[in-house]
């Protein structure tokens, strides 16, 4: 499994766990009223335990973690070492 | 030159009349003119002012992008100027007053102040934009700036002086200008832009003398003229901002350029969180990205420094609204109101082992929403700490039902109140309506037309009626 299929994983079952239901990858989760910004810093640390790694924070907005696909792109930048 | 004047009337009309006959390459310049000459209407002291901040970010903007990773040295010290241009101007005599207040407790020397200032109108939000564009370089999320572009967007006369507050990555982009007139920029314009006219003339003006008259005279009120007081000025300011805000809207759909809504039936809201998810919503996202998401990510949630930075946080807000303990206290009772339902959500998430939805006791949430939210306009309004408290005693301790306000005054907060609770479902209602008198084949395209500008007329009609005076906007005092 390639990291973003791993990220994408941990991804989908923790914002289920957030949510309750099973969201589309493009579904907005802030714009769309889902979840609201403390629910986006329990699922960073979940996302943490899950990919067992950290997650750099200080570069980030909500708005990084509106859609299963964006919270995957934000995990991969920002916890692909520096070249 | 505030919106809800005759003259901003002729100046709309005109400003966006000229402005789809100028070239495309002559709108970015032309709306930076007219947003000039707008500002200059409202203090043209202070002109230079938003233009001058404008440099600034934009040469450290440079700054932050010169180096090879964005530069924070440089974001931290455009903040703190920004900061001090608004500390200036807005809260110099304030602080200087309550130090002074602290030492003369302690029999120390105290320091001299300097009359208040008059203050630059809308400087409070562009300060915010200022703020925001500088910590949106340093995160990569906006390039290389350009001086017109930036001094537009600061400058943008429809929210210049009372928000929405916006990202530089919402409107810079749409300063391409590469749109062609269409008639359903002018139809969605003149209907959000004359519906935030009502709002203002219609419904929130007609309360004002009487919210004055309850809150600055000393007179001793009954309980029932206690919660009365609080619910009108709730509905005025909710009418008023919330006026003024589709009238910013409505005027830059106008231009053929979106803006960020500002509110949602924020008396709807199910929780004192859900209830700024509804209320001034571009201030709760600055907030929430700038100052409450960095805070809490540090900690990953932890209660203790989750709670503080709530109630700091929110104490900050009441005193972005104005220098005065009134709007701290207004601002720190929201963020204690937050904190309680976290803890409640907390209790009942531990109970169940899953994340809470309270959804049980949602009415509930909401009553206890609307109620609290209520009492703390208290302070918003009576500035003064002794004041509120006397409200607040007859609203909660009493129990007189004595009336002193002319009935009407009732009537019209009843009237406003079923409004409230209504307005969802009218305004789907009218949308409806809308697209069903639109689209239908039996109606001749004039029909529709008439139809429409009838309704214009009627909402100018009641603005020409109420509008005896040109009451100021409570939010561009802030």
């Amino acid at each position: 499994m390639s990291e973003a299929e791993r990220i994408r994983e941990a991804a989908r079952e923790v914002v289920f766990k957030l949510v309750g239901h099973p969201v589309s990858d493009d579904e907005g989760l802030i714009s769309g009223g889902l979840i609201d910004s403390l629910a986006i810093i329990r699922m960073i640390s979940e996302l943490e335990s899950k990919l067992g790694k950290p997650i750099p924070t200080d570069s980030l907005q909500p708005d990084d973690f509106d859609t299963i696909e964006i919270i995957v792109e934000t995990v991969k930048r920002v916890t692909q070492p520096a070249p | 030159m505030a919106f809800n004047s005759y003259t901003y009337l002729l100046f709309l009309a005109l400003a966006v009349y000229l402005f789809w006959q100028a070239p495309k390459s002559w709108r970015g310049p032309y709306l930076l003119v007219v947003s000039l000459v707008y500002y200059a209407t409202c203090n043209v002291s202070f002109v230079a002012l938003p233009l001058a901040m404008g440099l600034g970010v934009y040469l450290i903007s440079r700054r932050i992008l010169a180096q090879p990773k964005p530069h924070k040295g440089w974001m931290r010290l455009g903040i703190v100027l920004a900061l001090a241009v608004l500390g200036f101007f807005k809260y110099r005599v304030f602080f200087l007053d309550s130090l002074n207040a602290v030492t003369s407790q302690f029999r120390l020397p105290t320091l001299a102040v300097a009359g208040a200032l008059v203050l630059p109108v809308g400087v409070s939000f562009y300060t915010f934009e200022c703020i925001a564009y500088l910590i949106d370089t340093a995160q990569g999320r906006v390039g290389k700036p350009s001086l017109r572009n930036l001094s537009n967007f600061l400058v943008f006369w429809p929210n210049l002086t009372a928000g929405p507050i916006l990202r530089a990555r919402e409107l810079i982009p749409q300063f391409s200008f590469e749109k062609e007139f269409e008639f359903k920029f002018l139809v969605a314009g003149l209907d959000r832009f004359i519906w935030g006219l009502v709002q203002k003339s219609v419904f929130a003006d007609p309360l004002g003398s009487w919210v004055d008259e309850g809150f600055t005279t000393g007179r001793t009120l009954s309980t029932l003229d206690g919660w009365f007081l609080a619910v009108a000025f709730g509905l005025q300011i909710y009418f008023d901002f919330a006026g003024y805000s589709n009238m910013a809207i409505g005027t830059a759909q106008m231009l053929g350029i979106k803006l960020p809504e500002n509110f949602r039936y924020p008396y709807h809201a199910s929780s004192p969180s859900d209830f700024w998810s509804r209320w001034h919503m571009t201030l709760t996202r600055w907030i929430r990205d700038y100052l409450f998401f960095p805070i809490n990510t540090r900690f990953r949630g932890a209660p203790l420094p989750l709670y503080l930075s709530l109630v700091g946080t929110m104490a900050l807000v009441g005193l972005w609204h104005g220098a005065g303990w009134g709007f701290i206290l207004w601002g720190a009772l929201h963020g204690l109101y937050m904190v309680f339902y976290r803890v409640a959500e907390a209790f009942v998430e531990a109970r169940r082992r899953q994340p809470a939805t309270l959804k049980f006791w949602t009415p509930l949430w909401s009553l206890f929403t609307l109620l609290a939210v209520t009492a703390a306009w208290v302070p918003f309004r009576a500035h003064r700490i002794s004041r509120t408290w006397a409200i607040w005693k007859s609203m909660f301790l009493g129990f007189s039902w004595g009336t002193g306000f002319a009935p009407r005054f009732y009537l019209v907060s009843l009237l406003l109140v079923l409004f409230c609770a209504l307005e969802p479902y009218l305004m789907s209602l009218v949308k409806k309506v809308d697209v069903a008198v639109s689209s239908h084949p039996r109606l001749p395209l004039p029909a529709v037309i008439t139809i429409r500008f009838a309704i214009y007329c009627c909402g100018l009609l009641g603005f020409m009626i109420l509008n005896q005076r040109e009451v100021q906007f409570i939010y561009s005092q802030f």
